[in-house]
């Protein structure tokens, strides 16, 4: 395997008081798509926020592209090309769909090469219902658009990386399945993915590999392809047989 | 026709506390502060305005160049220094530093200055009118109106505008969310207020030169701008315009009805916009701008 495009090793983490996070190892590499699952309360938001530099990292080292970035600021580690599609979407309300995405493309570091590179017109070719909603509030489009905007929104800042918390929370299984349908074309431009993802199925369908998180510990790790339903089982509800 | 005056003079009036309260708008809507200490800012900037004017016989128009930047500084430094620790969901905090500053900084100048009152000069201009029909408009007055009507347009043409509005407008919907789309929020909250704060450098000018001010005055400026805020409904920058505007026509309103009912007026219109519609007058136009 390359050298990953993030490392995270011996992680320790939480919010306030609460460790949420206990010496975790994490990897991939550039391209890949890595499913991250576990139950409610396991640490897998907490993981992403961390790595996205929402929560600090109390103790361990969290490298991207071979950089130490504890305690680096969100707004500097998007520059560097790491972009968080928050849980529950997290759009500027009162904004339209358009100054939702400009926001984030008047920050961005633009790739060296143009056929990586995303724009809002890239953007209305892959989820073509935005471009009609364009001028229409963040806040009245459906959930299933709302989410199209959020991953629109953190393409923009021209990810290396990008972590999804929860794409298919409160969606209907029609508009979660055309927003997983879209992942290929994202990670053809060689963006990773890190998918936290409740639906084990359909995180073990969409993913190179996958890690699973018990009470904020790696339980399993390994290809998706080679990991069967018992071991998953096993380290997702902590029961050893 | 008395009437018309009074309501003419309200608005050149209400010019003034525009000013005060359009940055205290943006420092709302953006941040969720309220800035205690927005008043005592203004009679600092007035008090080293007199001084710079005392001292190098500068005019009223250069003493403003000079402190707009001064104001700048300030609240750049404001906002890096103090609120940028203390801004967040809780609104407690921000409100007691800004308390704590107020009350320091009021102390500050009387041991500087001393509690005497002083005023700046602005030379002919001051008693200069213009006769509209049969009611006579100040020219100063006349000109604090314009100047609070363009840095209101100018506001929120920046707001809805420019890139740096539309990153300021992100962070007052999500901090987080904007932070991971790459804005450096507390960058942006370091710009709105020394915006806010510039904007009170003018405004001290014109308050120095209409009146006379006291390191003690910073509260009823306070009590004024957030009126105004309140009444236009908070966090909008035309309805902190507005909001000025309707203060200041029922403050000369009431004056001329009984001299000692002015600032009272004031005060009850503010109680019944706020009993009656607490969310303001202009509150359709939402969020920040």
């Amino acid at each position: 395997m390359s050298r990953p495009i993030l490392d995270v090793r011996g992680a320790s983490g939480g919010y306030g008081d609460f460790q949420a996070l206990f010496s975790v190892d994490f990897e991939i590499a550039p391209g890949e798509v890595v499913a991250l699952i576990g139950a409610n309360g396991a640490g897998k938001s907490t993981l992403l926020n961390t790595v996205a530099g929402l929560l600090p990292v109390r103790e361990g080292t969290i490298s991207f592209d071979g950089e130490d970035i504890s305690n680096v600021p969100p707004h500097k580690l998007v520059r560097k090309g790491l972009a968080l599609v928050p849980e529950g979407r997290r759009l500027f309300a009162g904004m339209s769909v358009e100054d939702n995405l400009l926001v984030a493309c008047d920050h961005a570091s633009m790739p060296a090469a143009p056929e990586a590179r995303w724009t809002v017109e890239r953007l209305f070719v892959l989820f073509p219902v935005l471009a009609e909603k364009r001028r229409t509030p963040a806040d009245r489009l459906s959930g299933g658009q709302q989410q199209l905007v959020a991953i629109g929104r953190a393409l923009m800042t021209q990810p290396r990386l990008l972590l999804c918390d929860e794409l298919s929370l409160g969606l209907a299984p029609k508009v979660i399945r055309e927003i997983y349908d879209r992942l290929p074309e994202i990670r053809s431009t060689g963006t990773a993915i890190v998918l936290v993802e409740q639906d084990i199925a359909l995180a073990a369908a969409s993913a190179d590999r996958i890690y699973c998180l018990l009470e904020g510990r790696i339980t399993l790790a390994g290809k998706a392809s080679e990991i069967s339903r018992e071991q998953i089982a096993a380290a997702y509800f902590g029961v050893n047989k | 026709m008395n009437w018309v005056d009074a309501f003419i003079q309200g608005l050149l009036l209400g010019g003034l506390y525009a000013q005060y309260a359009i940055g205290m708008a943006l420092m709302f809507g953006v941040m969720r502060i309220v800035n205690i200490a927005h008043g005592d800012l203004v009679i600092l900037l007035g008090l080293i305005g007199i001084a710079i004017a005392v001292l190098t016989g500068a005019g009223s128009g250069l003493v403003a160049l000079l402190l707009m930047p001064l104001g700048a500084v300030i609240g750049w430094l404001l906002q890096r220094g103090i609120l940028n620790r203390v801004v967040g969901p809780d609104p407690l905090p921000s409100l007691i530093a800004t308390f704590g500053l107020s009350i320091a900084l009021q102390n500050l100048m009387l041991q500087i200055w001393s509690a005497d009152p002083r005023s700046l000069s602005a030379g002919p201009i001051a008693t200069m009118s213009i006769p509209v029909g049969p009611i006579y408009v100040g020219v100063l007055p006349a000109i604090i109106f314009a100047s609070a009507l363009v840095l209101t347009a100018g506001l929120h043409g920046l707001l809805r505008h420019t890139s740096f509005g539309r990153a300021l407008r992100a962070t007052a919907a999500d901090r987080d969310a904007a932070a991971l789309s790459g804005v450096d929020t507390k960058g942006a909250y370091a710009v709105a207020t020394a915006i806010a704060v510039a904007i009170l450098g003018l405004a001290a000018v014109f308050q120095a030169t209409r009146t006379t001010i006291a390191p003690a005055d910073g509260g009823s400026q306070l009590l004024f701008a957030f009126e105004s805020v309140i009444i236009g409904g908070m966090g909008s920058i035309w309805g902190a315009f507005f909001g000025a505007m309707v203060l200041g026509v029922a403050q000369v309103v009431g004056s001329r009805m009984d001299p000692g009912w002015g600032i009272l007026l004031g005060h009850i219109v503010f109680l019944v916009v706020l009993a009656t519609r607490p969310q303001g007058l202009a509150a359709s136009a939402r969020g920040a701008a």
